[in-house]
């Protein structure tokens, strides 16, 4: 069980989340919507530890993730906004890289990143230089990194911006095969995309959530038009 | 240590794949050759070990060089934002940190060896003379040196690109914090207070290279090294952590860091005043010695000496001279145990510090700056005012090794001879300094007066006569030589003063014909560089004497007596076609079993070669050309070589050279390292 207690943040004299809580199941698809700067992207980086809360804390299996970070971290995948790669190394070789520092032995290491890049659809990208690849492929080939120790948790930020249809629906199967051993949070403005792997929808307004959306007993297209209703509603 | 390592590679790759890196290659290689270059200038002629001589040069360019190679280390991290997918990793801040500095170290490293071979390459190239007698391994303290003061370089250079988000702010905090800050907090130091120049001595960081590439070897300095290393570490670990901390809540966690990070200043602060304390000095004698240069004479000295010698250096550790002259006697110490002379026991003595032993020496008649020979009950006190050689204090230890006196070496006066006494530009008395060096007592002698030459000659001097000697004293003179007498004939110009029959019937004839195809400065002086194989003039080949007018001597008609009576002539030395020094020896090879010693007599077309002021002024071989004569005729046959360039950092480069190696080393080659490493990265980029 991952749980979000009370998580408050702000820049200086600035705050941007106050009281967020929920808790997410193993196997669920978490959607975070919200306007700009509604603290999505700065919530997600507290859960990946990047910033500590001014108050309330992150529990997972009963730990509280910043007293014993490096446990948690263990169990975490996280791909921000924009793929930063070394674009000096070729696809391979970076997630070689990033498996070995991840502490993953190299016995392992060919047999993760073949599944990793078979879960992304990379498999044939492995020899391309990462300079040339399009946005798309960075952001594949960032989410193969998140994904090459089975995290238990995966952080996805703005992941499908950017992507064009069919990239989009690539990535949309990638998130559900991942549920199935992973539990996802993602946030995002392609609102209808999201619905259709999303199990919830928390809509966040003003540095709290001012909804929560689950997708039991509507499609996807009904999930959505919810979603954009209350987003709709906050903003009034 | 798995990850570290896999941080490290990733840090030396992705530097290696740079344009940047490249140029800082490139400066670095350009920089340290043009640095060596200088250095080289200035040590040339001079004691300094060329090992020593590149660290010191190499030491001020390599700030420079770890804070370019780090500088992208981790704001380049930030500005990409690759430092998001680096800190979820779960990985501690001080693995990064460790593997980070590894790779910037390993590359600095590396471009220093790099440097290293390339130099050396160089000098192989152009002046092959000045490696003649260096052994690699002799490099191996000034690179342990450069190891140590580069580690602290980039751990500072590392912390700074942690705490810069933009790579060029982080190079420029670390040349600031690594160059500007300590060098011009000395240099302000110095204008401040002028006068401590000579107590302060030479700049800390320079002096640490210095006295490690000479193979001195402090606790203390290692240590602060490392410890400051690791402080540096700390923070770029500490700074790394608090890129987490950018929101309110983390205020006080920001606290704490810097509360952490001011006591790990305080216990560094503890460790280094604690080091300083307890510190001990070692030398790495197994790697300074080797084939150090010293000349025949000063070997030789050192061979025949036995027992145990202890040599003082009494002077301030602080002072400029220090450090050579630990280098010297270290040297010179290893020197004397590898010939199997005497156990020369060295000891440092500050009159600041080491009040008890200063004071003994004081009582004792040394003064400040001075080196103290002593052999059990025998002193000899060498002052430093006038600078310290090889040969003063190879003399010192001749007159402790030896018996007290080596004998007499009388001077001839009453014929208007040059006076040994005076200290005046006509005088000899700096010369005559030179063979009291020697172990020799210099007396007078007026061959009027005194009925025969005294036993204990070892020499008879006639410096430059300018009236005749009467037949009574050419009789006793000749006496003398017939009794296996030694003779140094100085000849005034235009003047024989009634030697000239004399010195025919002991082989040597003079002539007041003028030189012909002499070198000449002036017009009336004659330089000289052509000399023979006689083992007076032998070790002068290279150098050069300067005589005024000097008269041209040829082989008298008994030079040709063949028999017992055989008069054997040998050229010295050659001015043109003519010969203006000359030796002549009589009975020697007579038989082994006949132990006869030799009648041996040197002439010199020339005496004011040796006057206190041509040997003030004229930059050449005349005092080692004397001495040579003077050991030659009253020492033993193997001291004759004086031998003062050897030990030297001579690199033979004429101007043209000099500047064809610069154009070489600093320029052509740093060139075409940046064009290989930019063609490199640029090959990495193009890469499908």
């Amino acid at each position: 069980m991952y749980e979000v207690r009370n998580i408050a943040f702000s820049y200086s004299n600035r705050k941007v989340l106050r009281d967020v809580s929920f808790v997410v199941s193993p196997g669920e698809v978490v959607a975070i919507a919200g306007e700009n700067g509604a603290g999505k992207t700065t919530l997600l980086r507290i859960l990946a530890t990047l910033e500590f809360p001014e108050a309330g804390t992150v529990v997972y299996d009963g730990q509280d993730a910043f007293e014993k970070p490096l446990r948690y971290r263990r169990q975490l995948g996280y791909l921000g906004e924009t793929p930063a790669l070394y674009e000096d190394m070729s696809v391979r070789e970076y997630l070689e890289y990033r498996a070995e520092l991840k502490g993953e032995t190299p016995k392992r290491i060919r047999r993760r990143l073949e599944e990793a890049s078979q879960m992304c659809q990379i498999s044939g990208e492995l020899k391309l230089h990462i300079r040339n690849l399009s946005l798309g492929m960075k952001k594949r080939v960032a989410l193969a990194d998140a994904l090459l120790l089975r995290p238990r948790i995966l952080l996805l930020d703005d992941f499908l911006a950017g992507l064009d249809c069919a990239m989009r629906e690539t990535a949309r199967a990638i998130i559900a095969n991942v549920a199935s051993f992973s539990s996802v949070i993602a946030t995002g403005h392609e609102i209808a995309d999201l619905a259709a792997v999303a199990t919830r929808f928390l809509v966040l307004s003003g540095g709290t959530i001012a909804a929560e959306l689950p997708a039991a007993g509507s499609d996807a297209q009904a999930l959505a038009q919810r979603v954009e209703a209350a987003l709709k509603g906050s903003r009034g | 240590m798995s990850r570290v390592l896999t941080i490290c590679r990733r840090t030396a790759g992705l530097a290696c794949s740079l344009y940047s890196t490249a140029l800082a290659f490139g400066l670095f290689f350009a920089a340290g050759a043009l640095s060596f270059a200088f250095s080289l200038e200035m040590a040339e002629g001079s004691q300094t070990p060329l090992a020593v001589a590149w660290t010191s040069a190499v030491a001020p360019v390599l700030p420079v060089l770890a804070a370019l190679l780090a500088m992208d280390a981790w704001s380049e991290e930030r500005r990409s934002g690759r430092i998001d997918a680096l800190l979820t990793v779960a990985v501690r801040e001080r693995v990064f940190t460790a593997g980070k500095f590894l790779g910037i170290y390993s590359l600095t490293m590396a471009a220093t060896l790099g440097l290293l071979v390339s130099t050396l390459a160089m000098l192989y190239f152009f002046a092959p003379a000045t490696l003649g007698n260096q052994h690699l391994v002799s490099f191996a303290p000034g690179l342990f040196a450069l190891a140590l003061q580069g580690a602290l370089w980039c751990a500072l250079s590392l912390a700074a690109s942690a705490m810069c988000r933009h790579a060029a702010a982080a190079a420029l905090a670390s040349i600031a914090l690594t160059v500007a800050l300590p060098r011009g907090l000395w240099f302000a130091l110095m204008e401040w207070a002028p006068q401590g120049r000579m107590a302060f001595g030479e700049m800390p960081l320079d002096a640490h290279a210095y006295d490690l590439a000479s193979g001195v070897v402090s606790t203390s300095t290692v240590l602060s090294y490392v410890i400051l290393a690791c402080f540096a570490l700390f923070c770029s670990s500490k700074a790394t952590a608090s890129l987490r901390l950018a929101g309110r809540g983390a205020r006080a966690l920001r606290a704490s860091t810097a509360l952490t990070i001011a006591l790990a200043a305080a216990l560094a602060l503890s460790l280094l005043a604690l080091v300083q304390r307890v510190s001990t000095t070692f030398e790495l004698e197994f790697l300074v010695r080797g084939d150090n240069g010293f000349s025949a004479r000063t070997r030789n000295i050192l061979a025949d000496s036995r027992g145990e010698i202890s040599i003082t250096a009494f002077l301030s550790r602080k002072d400029a001279r220090f450090r050579p002259l630990v280098h010297f006697l270290r040297t010179l110490a290893g020197e004397s145990e590898a010939v199997g002379g005497a156990r020369l026991s060295v000891r440092y003595v500050d009159p600041r510090w080491d009040i008890g032993p200063a004071e003994r020496l004081v009582r004792a008649g040394a003064r400040e700056d001075s080196l103290i020979f002593e052999r059990g009950r025998r002193r000899a006190i060498l002052p430093l005012a006038g600078g310290f050689d090889e040969r003063m204090c190879a003399s010192a230890l001749l007159r402790l090794a030896t018996r007290a006196q080596r004998g007499v070496v009388y001077w001839t006066t009453g014929h208007g001879e040059c006076q040994y006494t005076a200290y005046e530009p006509w005088g000899m008395s700096e010369i005559a300094r030179n063979i009291s060096h020697c172990g020799y007592r210099n007396m007078p002698v007026d061959f009027a007066s005194a009925s025969s030459i005294p036993d204990d000659c070892a020499l008879v001097i006639i410096a430059g006569a300018k009236s005749d000697l009467s037949r009574a004293e050419t009789a006793r003179l000749d006496a003398y030589l017939r009794k296996g007498g030694r003779l140094l004939v100085l000849l005034a110009p235009a003047e024989t003063a009634g030697l000239a029959s004399m010195l025919s019937a002991w082989g040597i004839k003079t002539s007041n014909t003028p030189l012909a195809g002499a070198r000449t400065l002036t017009g009336t002086d004659a330089i000289i560089g052509d000399f023979s194989e006689h083992p007076v003039a032998a070790p002068l080949e290279g150098s050069q004497i300067v005589l005024e007018k000097p008269l041209v001597l040829r082989p008298s008609a008994a030079a040709d007596i063949a028999g017992a009576d055989r008069v054997e002539y040998s050229e010295l030395a050659r001015a043109g076609e003519a010969c203006v020094a000359a030796a002549a020896e009589r009975g020697a090879g007579t038989g082994d079993d006949l132990a006869l010693r030799p009648t041996r007599i040197i002439a010199v077309g020339d005496a004011a070669f040796v006057m206190n002021g041509q040997l003030k002024i004229r930059g050449n071989a005349n005092r080692d050309f004397f001495l040579n004569a003077v050991a030659y005729l009253a020492g033993t046959d193997a001291i004759t070589e004086a031998g003062t360039e050897a030990g030297r950092l001579v690199t033979g480069m004429d101007r043209a050279e000099k500047v064809r190696f610069v154009v070489a080393s600093a320029i052509v080659l740093p060139g075409a390292l940046f064009a290989l490493l930019a063609a490199a990265a640029a090959a990495k980029r193009r890469r499908p």
